[in-house]
């Protein structure tokens, strides 16, 4: 017979430690903490954007020596699919959601991918383009209605390429 | 009077590959006061870090090699080793499809935060685990909070009721 499933009562030890009437931060920001903690991620735009600059020029070295042997390319994909993944996870928290937009289509194809043919790493290359294009022209939000195409248009490459 | 978040009274340990982000989240802590942040870059020195020292909430990424977020989260919740099985864990994460999410929530985890993330996004999920704690379920094959977010006041007749 199934086991009951037993209930136990929320633990109030570390509401009873920090939660107090007097000293601290209010439950719901006030728009002026708010902004003093965007502040905060404003400040780090530029680190951001030089790690993720770094990580396109990775990725690219790594799709031009992957055809060097299957250690090499196995070390690609892995690389492409984890630098993709921290670019998606990045761009919209700094203001770049394009870059995220890019990003996830990049990490999207690159997941569970385990061969590259010549097919499949143009499509990788024109996704590190795209991202260069948006850290070049410092294209913050979504974009328009080229940015929009352009999505698009990854996202037919990815249904046409990945599997074949 | 309303509550506060007295934040300098709780620690935290930070789980995640990407300094870049563990720099970050640790300047919107210190912003909040929090002094007592731990940062690690593996499921294994988390364990460490954990055993020696237990942190009142962890911090993880989903992604990380060889063991993962999910890795961390059964260790926590399951490990006869586990200094706090009932440890509040928010996975801040950019695997942010539904099959991460559910697989996250089915394996304990206390709140779920996409990336790219917002600011006001992360302090409504640490207002959550220290000012409205959950109920756990210990269940066979789960142990974790209760899943069931929405309590919804009834009062009519109990027609669940077997005994």
């Amino acid at each position: 017979m199934a086991r009951r499933a037993q209930i136990i009562p929320p633990r109030p030890d570390l509401r009873r430690k920090a939660v107090n009437h007097s000293k601290g931060f209010d439950l719901k920001l006030s728009p002026a903490m708010v902004q003093k903690l965007e502040q905060v991620v404003h400040k780090a735009r530029d680190t951001f954007t030089a790690d993720i600059a770094d990580r396109l020029v990775a990725m690219r070295k790594a799709l031009r020596e992957a055809g060097e042997g299957p250690e090499q390319e196995r070390q690609a994909l892995a690389l492409i699919y984890s630098n993709s993944l921290d670019i998606k996870g990045a761009g919209g928290t700094i203001g770049y959601d394009l870059l995220t937009a890019i990003g996830k289509s990049l990490n999207d194809f690159a997941a569970g991918l385990t061969r590259l043919d010549r097919r499949r790493s143009d499509v990788i290359d024109l996704h590190i383009d795209a991202l260069y294009v948006v850290l070049a022209n410092r294209i913050t939000g979504r974009g328009g209605p080229t940015e929009a195409a352009v999505l698009k248009a990854f996202s037919a490459v990815r249904t046409k390429f990945k599997d074949s | 009077m309303p509550e506060k978040i007295d934040f300098s009274k709780v620690s935290f340990l930070i789980v995640d590959q990407n300094k870049l982000s563990t720099q970050l989240i640790r300047d919107i802590l210190a912003m909040l006061e929090v002094t007592r942040v731990r940062s690690v870059t593996s499921v294994e020195r988390a364990r460490n870090v954990l055993r020696g020292e237990p942190v009142d909430i962890i911090i993880t990424e989903y992604y990380m090699d060889p063991e993962d977020g999910i890795d961390l989260i059964d260790w926590v919740r399951t490990a006869s080793d586990s200094p706090d099985r009932m440890t509040p864990i928010i996975m801040l994460t950019a695997n942010s499809e539904e099959e991460y999410v559910m697989r996250a929530r089915d394996r304990g985890v206390t709140e779920f935060l996409a990336k790219p993330f917002n600011v006001e996004g992360l302090y409504r999920r640490l207002v959550a685990v220290i000012a409205r704690p959950r109920a756990f379920v210990n269940a066979e094959g789960y142990f974790g909070p209760d899943r069931r977010r929405r309590q919804v006041e009834y009062d009519g007749p109990d027609r669940r009721h077997i005994d």
